[in-house]
């Protein structure tokens, strides 16, 4: 059973919708900057919760900017698709600050008052965020949220096609969304990975990560839902698997081992062997530990033949649970115009791997299989690959 | 699909208590944690570190795999509301204290929804497939959903649980429910979903729906029954979670006074205490004369409308049956 991906939605520090992103990727633009209320360097979207709300004409309501932000993101990839009696639509998003960012603003505004504006605290629970998008999207039903951490979104998109694989449902909007709260922006400089620069993915000289923000959709369809839609497929998510590294709760194993199986096990569901990826979209936080752990993951599964391969979070940031959603959109992006997005700021091979990402923006370049990688806290560790329709 | 093994850490002795369907009764109205003694379940260097849902997760994980007999699962499926949000409140206090000094990770990065079904992972060394859903008062039926989706695509035993901890200073559930009466507790249960019948009593989980931003209670019901082949008269009883009273009033139409229980009498309310309420029903169904409910009860419906809009349904049955 094939499962189309027919609609994409993607907003970021980079760029509002999907064209935006590409064009900022084509003209290496990156979207981290120096942040005027935290001093450091983030990928902020550079629009107001209130900007959003008056665009989509919201009412007058407590949003979390989760949900502004999936708004944004989804409303795009819907696009002009409508709801039918004949096709069962489900909404799959994930997060990993929900409404965190709501209840930190009155948390801190006004530590001694917990009644006053206890409203407030309503938009704490991540399903909540997510059922908001489903409000404005005209959805019920099937409605789901997942939060994994940093491999949120992947797991979102998975989670879509196992429900359409096993017809439980027939088109989905998949996805995440995650705004830059304090709560994580602090989280991360106790953790001590900050770049205080941009970041330098699979570079030996890398220093951490740079915190972004966005939201990434797809719209996945069965067989069954574009012969009614009639959509158009711009490709199809022909593989996924999720491993766990168990090996700690922050860090990736020296030997990839979670890694190393969520790609072969999604090679396997896609009836490829890794010779026929054409790209791989990294996980390439920037972290010593991320990119060693998954470099060495790569070269157990590609061997001596490693695709061309990037991260993109020297564009974007690390958007943590949307980063899975984003890259997808990338990597439907990389197969729809045949493309490869390239890993800006990398100069020095790291020593124990010596490997090579691909540094420049190349078009014209034929793309039948592209992999995108995502993995989080509690080892998490994602896979999806993305194939041409046809 | 079966259910192998359960086990629930509750307000309620539930804990390694076969047959407690028959002998709890109502929870108090000041009820505390039942706690089982830790040590025998983990060691004291990691029981240290680990808050109050981590252990209750860990321990009724350990309890489900000693009652099917098995060392690893083939997947993790964890459904919770709130995660740990007793580390977020305490990472969010030190954010407060802090200022601009130095912050300690310690409650951060246990802080994440995953961490419990990572920390199991970590324990068991368990490379399988690894998931955290969080939908509110459907996360739970989220979990077993997905639960039935690996053992429909081939896998052989799943260990899916549903917990959340009791906070609520950055989350008001009173008000979210609408209704400042409710007796929030906490809780913790696990279960193994298996494609064969366990070696001791075994039950089927026949579907679970997941229903969002519902407008039609009874039809939605109906539709459920419907696809299973099967009519109200069939069900033997119904464990229901209402906030309004005129859903309550629906049941009763549609299955029967005498069928309906209101199984939050029991669980107290918490957003995944649903789980809870389908143990209390696997207790049920593995008693052949309940002491309390009665000879007969072979199909067991457990619906969970804590909140308004949403719905989730568990069909449980005798696996005879």
């Amino acid at each position: 059973m094939k499962i189309f991906v027919t609609g994409i939605g993607v907003v970021s520090a980079i760029g509002l919708n999907a064209e935006e992103n590409l064009r900022s990727m084509k003209s290496m633009v990156t979207g981290i900057s120096k942040s005027s209320t935290h001093n450091l360097m983030l990928g902020e979207v550079k629009l107001s919760d209130e900007q959003i709300i008056k665009m989509f004409d919201l009412p007058n309501e407590d949003f979390s900017r989760t949900t502004l932000l999936a708004l944004l993101a989804a409303k795009e990839a819907w696009g002009n698709n409508k709801h039918h009696s004949g096709i069962r639509t489900g909404l799959i998003s994930s997060t990993s600050v929900g409404g965190l960012d709501r209840t930190e603003k009155f948390y801190f505004e006004s530590p001694n008052d917990k009644s006053s504006a206890s409203y407030k605290l309503m938009t704490h629970d991540n399903g909540r965020t997510t059922e908001r998008v489903a409000v404005e999207l005209g959805i019920s039903g099937f409605i789901g949220t997942i939060s994994t951490a940093c491999s949120s979104g992947a797991n979102a998109i998975m989670q879509g096609a196992r429900l359409i694989e096993r017809n439980k449902l027939d088109r989905v909007i998949v996805g995440g969304s995650d705004p830059l709260a304090l709560y994580n922006i602090k989280g991360f400089s106790s953790l001590s990975i900050y770049d205080q620069d941009i970041c330098k993915p699979f570079d030996e000289s890398r220093k951490g990560l740079n915190l972004g923000e966005g939201a990434g959709f797809l719209i996945l369809e069965s067989e069954q839902s574009i012969i009614i839609t009639r959509n158009k497929p711009h490709c199809i998510l022909s593989g996924w698997n999720n491993a766990a590294d168990a090996f700690h709760q922050t860090a990736s194993s020296p030997n990839g081992k979670g890694a190393y199986l969520a790609m072969i096990n999604a090679l396997i569901k896609a009836k490829i062997t890794s010779e026929k990826i054409d790209y791989i979209n990294a996980h390439g936080t920037g972290t010593g530990n991320n990119d060693l752990s998954e470099s060495i993951a790569i070269q157990k599964v590609f061997g001596d033949n490693i695709p061309p391969f990037s991260s993109t979070k020297g564009f974007t940031g690390h958007t943590l649970a949307a980063a899975g959603a984003i890259e997808a959109v990338y990597c439907v992006q990389s197969l729809q115009s045949q493309l490869i997005f390239p890993n800006i700021n990398f100069s020095i091979p790291m020593k124990e791997t010596g490997m090579l990402p691909e540094t420049n923006y190349r078009s014209n370049v034929s793309v039948e299989n592209v992999l995108s990688n995502s993995f989080g806290f509690g080892g998490n560790c994602t896979c999806l690959i993305f194939s041409n329709a046809n | 699909m079966y259910i192998t093994a359960s086990s629930t850490i509750s307000h309620q002795p539930t804990f390694r208590n076969k047959g407690f369907s028959s002998t709890i009764s109502a929870l108090e109205p000041l009820s505390e944690l039942v706690t089982p003694d830790y040590s025998a379940f983990i060691q004291a260097m990691e029981r240290r570190r680990m808050s109050q849902v981590l252990k209750m997760a860990i321990t009724c994980s350990i309890d489900c795999l000693e009652q099917a007999g098995l060392s690893q699962p083939d997947g993790i499926i964890v459904g919770t509301s709130m995660g740990c949000c007793v580390h977020t409140k305490n990472f969010l206090d030190k954010i407060l204290s802090a200022n601009e000094g130095l912050l300690s990770p310690t409650s951060f990065i246990v802080s994440t929804h995953n961490t419990i079904a990572g920390q199991i992972s970590l324990l068991l060394k368990n490379h399988s497939y690894n998931m955290t859903h969080t939908q509110n008062s459907l996360s739970f039926e989220q979990a077993l959903i997905d639960g039935m989706l690996c053992i429909e695509n081939g896998s052989s035993h799943i260990l899916v649980g549903g917990a959340d901890e009791e906070e609520d200073e950055i989350y008001n559930m009173k008000e979210r429910l609408n209704d400042e009466k409710i007796h929030l507790t906490c809780g913790v249960s696990f279960f193994i979903l298996s494609n064969e019948k366990g070696k001791q009593a075994s039950i089927n989980l026949v579907d679970v729906g997941s229903f969002g931003l519902i407008n039609d209670f009874s039809g939605i019901i109906m539709e459920f029954l419907v696809s299973n082949k099967l009519s109200p008269e069939e069900i033997d009883m119904v464990l229901y979670a209402n906030s309004e009273q005129e859903k309550t009033e629906e049941l009763k139409t549609l299955f029967g006074h005498g069928k309906i229980f209101d199984y939050q009498k029991i669980t107290g309310t918490y957003f995944t205490n649903s789980a809870f309420a389908m143990n209390y029903g696997i207790d049920i169904l593995s008693q052949r004369e309940h002491p309390v409910f009665g000879e007969g009860i072979n199909k067991v419906l457990v619906c969970n409308n804590l909140i308004p809009e949403n719905l989730g349904l568990i069909l449980l049955a005798n696996k005879n049956d």
